[in-house]
């Protein structure tokens, strides 16, 4: 018998001496199709981007970026470089000059995908922008991204082009508070005015119920960097001006002009000192570098 | 003896468990026979020495086609035309493109080019609809190739489409400028039906430039016959796809078009063809006013238009959406609800309060049906809160009040176009609900 405990390990050991040949592992072939020749775009792209920051941007056609229900185009070539770097003078250079290109290369996301066109939803509202995990960024309606130094440029083009700050200001303010954690005060503020019904809301039923837009309205986080990135795109001015839109008389939630435009300073006061004590940014300097580049883009 | 034996075949399962060849079915590895595949594809596309003609059946428009010309390079570039409109058709444009294996063999244009403008889900760009455009194609699994075709299939929406190695000719004539698009001045014809004639053959024709269809309104042995097909531009006018045939005739072209005094000319089989203008069509749908009245009836309805009357090549001939506060008009038989007398032509007035509200315009008796399928309306005064310029409304009231009265064409279950039967140049397009 104790022969057979011997004989069954020795089996086990010979059907297991195999010398496997995996081949050439350093060149396998891949399925094709993910290398191409190099054009100027591409190389304006590595130069101005990746090379500095380490920030790559995927313009060519990849369904797999997106959601896979939805019908999208992709960007043209044309648009690529003008939206590339408004994104560079608005959001990059402002940051450096505020908080050092040390500061931005840690922190800013690595990778931009660019749609054509924009995001069709089911009730007919479009999406203009998404991101994920602090790393990807995806922009949609590149084809339509129009400032003043372009032909053909309106008035009204420049929601287009204030919606993709906004977007990347956005999601630059969530890694920055995944990073390090706002001061829990803020969620204090509106406590109980939180909803999941935020895209039936109006901008000035947001307003008057003490939110500065009404995806605000989702979560304590998104609250918080909706704050940022419309501070940031909309400026001192703008800013005070969406204060001072509040009507008079109390919203339907029962929240009285002075209560929402206190919820909104004392907001605005958390951001400022959030900047100051964690990141050494004076915000407000900030905000001023980046109103004045958008201002230059479009007005 | 019973324990040797079971040790042999331990011995015997040990040996032969390592038994290692496998033999393969191919030479190559996948990966490898899969990259050769795509390198024998790049090379077909990119050796076409005078580039690729290519028809793309957007699959969300069945029957359209539209025409392309591409110029594959070995540095993923691709010079394109397009039939599409007048600026795809005169200027090249060049983008990106590349083989990718997905699944299958995959041809892949990947930054933004006349193709995807089909695909683009802006209707503002293509005409289709909102988040879906005409859904066509811009990835494409590569079916086949053989001699001078390769068979495509979309990977997103299925749409269907084929490339052909182009002749130096069929080259020129996109880089000289020589595609024919005489047919689009169809619509300097200010008629609503226009007359198709060709060797002693009658149709009504009816061309949407937009879609590339062409449909054919034709009586046989007494009996109403329809056929719709798609077309692409060519040198010499427009290459229906597939052809149109009916008992008498094949066309599969139209050749040497061109736009003359007021009308389209060209040659069909070589025998001359004409598109003009014609009042009245071939065969009218005499049930269709009342058909029209009784819905909205029935359902205590209305139909609805936002430009009111088109006249002359003219939206909005009568300046309504220029009205005070305007939102739409109306047709509403039996205002006053069932049984009662009068129908409103209804001006709708949007409120400062939201919503909207009928607030004004001609009334009318009962209409008449005449026994050759038109609608005659009996104008009986102005109701209503007018506003203090009413020019636009007693345009459309003279309009409305014709003698001759209008014929009713039924365009989908919940549309009707009422065409003007003095002179077919003015009509309205109604909308149900």
């Amino acid at each position: 018998m104790k022969a057979f405990l011997l004989i069954i390990p020795l089996c086990l050991l010979m059907a297991c001496s195999k010398k496997e040949d995996l081949g050439n592992v350093e060149d396998i072939p891949g399925l094709g199709g993910d290398t191409w020749a190099a054009s100027p775009l591409d190389k304006w792209l590595h130069d101005t981007l990746t090379v500095p920051f380490n920030i790559a941007v995927k313009y060519k056609w990849d369904q797999f970026e997106f959601e896979l229900n939805k019908t999208l185009v992709p960007p043209k070539e044309e648009k690529i470089i003008p939206v590339m770097s408004a994104i560079r003078q608005v959001w990059m250079d402002t940051y450096i000059a505020e908080a050092g290109a040390l500061f931005f290369k840690k922190y800013c996301p690595k990778y931009f995908i660019l749609s054509g066109s924009a995001s069709w939803n089911e009730n007919g509202t479009i999406t203009l922008g998404t991101a994920e995990g602090g790393r990807k960024v995806v922009l949609y309606l590149v084809n339509d991204f129009l400032t003043k130094s372009m032909e053909g440029y309106k008035p009204s083009d420049s929601a287009n082009v204030k919606q993709m700050f906004h977007v990347i200001e956005h999601e630059f303010g969530h890694i920055l508070h995944q990073t390090v954690m706002y001061p829990v005060e803020f969620k204090r503020i509106c406590a109980g005015f939180y909803t999941g019904n935020w895209n039936n809301i109006s901008d000035m039923a947001a307003r008057r119920d003490g939110f500065v837009t009404p995806y605000a309205m989702s979560a304590f986080d998104e609250d918080f960097v909706e704050m940022v990135s419309t501070m940031l795109v909309e400026g001192k001015q703008g800013f005070d001006a969406i204060v001072n839109s509040i009507p008079e008389g109390t919203s339907i939630n029962g929240v009285t002009k002075a209560e929402a435009q206190s919820r909104l300073r004392q907001k605005e006061a958390m951001v400022v000192s959030y900047f100051l004590t964690v990141w050494h940014i004076n915000f407000y300097s900030l905000q001023t570098r980046t109103r004045k580049e958008i201002n230059q883009l479009l007005y | 003896m019973r324990n040797n034996l079971i040790c042999l075949f331990f011995i015997i399962t040990g040996m032969f468990a390592c038994k290692k060849e496998t033999d393969p079915l191919f030479d190559k590895s996948p990966d490898e026979r899969i990259n050769d595949t795509l390198a024998r594809y790049q090379q077909v596309l990119t050796t076409a020495p005078y580039g690729w003609k290519a028809f793309v059946y957007p699959a969300g428009v069945p029957g359209s086609v539209f025409g392309f010309y591409f110029s594959f390079s070995d540095a993923n570039r691709v010079q394109m035309f397009s039939d599409f409109d007048a600026a795809s058709t005169g200027t090249m444009r060049e983008s990106s493109w590349r083989l990718k294996a997905l699944q299958q063999p995959c041809l892949l244009f990947d930054t933004y080019s006349y193709l995807h403008v089909l695909s683009d889900p802006d209707a503002g760009q293509n005409g289709g609809q909102y988040g879906q455009g005409l859904g066509s194609d811009f990835e494409f699994a590569i079916n086949g190739a053989a001699g001078d075709t390769v068979w495509l299939t979309g990977r997103f929406h299925g749409s269907k489409a084929i490339l052909v190695k182009a002749t130096p000719q069929d080259k020129d004539n996109y880089f000289q400028h020589r595609i024919n698009r005489s047919v689009d001045s169809i619509s300097a014809i200010l008629t609503y039906f226009h007359k198709f004639t060709t060797a002693g053959n009658r149709y009504d024709i009816r061309i949407n430039p937009y879609l590339h269809q062409v449909n054919f309104t034709w009586i046989s042995n007494g009996k109403v016959k329809q056929a719709s097909t798609g077309y692409v531009y060519t040198a010499t006018g427009i290459s229906l796809m597939p052809a149109f045939t009916d008992s008498t005739i094949t066309i599969n072209s139209f050749d040497q078009v061109k736009w003359e005094n007021g009308a389209i000319t060209f040659t069909v089989n070589g025998k001359p063809a004409a598109i003009a203008e014609t009042v009245t069509p071939l065969a009218i749908d005499a049930a269709a006013p009342k058909r029209w009245y009784q819905y909205a009836l029935q359902n205590e309805s209305y139909w609805a238009t936002y430009y009111g009357f088109h006249v002359n090549g003219k939206d909005d001939a009568c300046g309504i959406t220029g009205l005070p506060a305007y939102a739409f008009l109306t047709y509403y038989p039996q205002i006053d609800g069932p049984g009662t007398s009068l129908d409103l032509l209804g001006f709708v007035v949007k409120q400062e309060t939201g919503g909207n509200v009928i607030s004004y315009g001609p009334g009318y008796d009962a209409p008449t049906f005449t026994s050759d399928g038109r609608i005659i309306f009996n104008d009986n005064g102005l109701y209503g809160n007018l506003p203090a310029d009413r020019t636009a409304i007693n345009k459309t009231r003279s309009l409305m009040a014709d003698p001759m009265g209008f014929y009713l064409v039924q365009t989908s279950s919940l549309t009707y176009d009422m065409v003007s039967a003095r002179d077919g140049k003015s009509w309205i397009n109604w909308q149900g609900f």
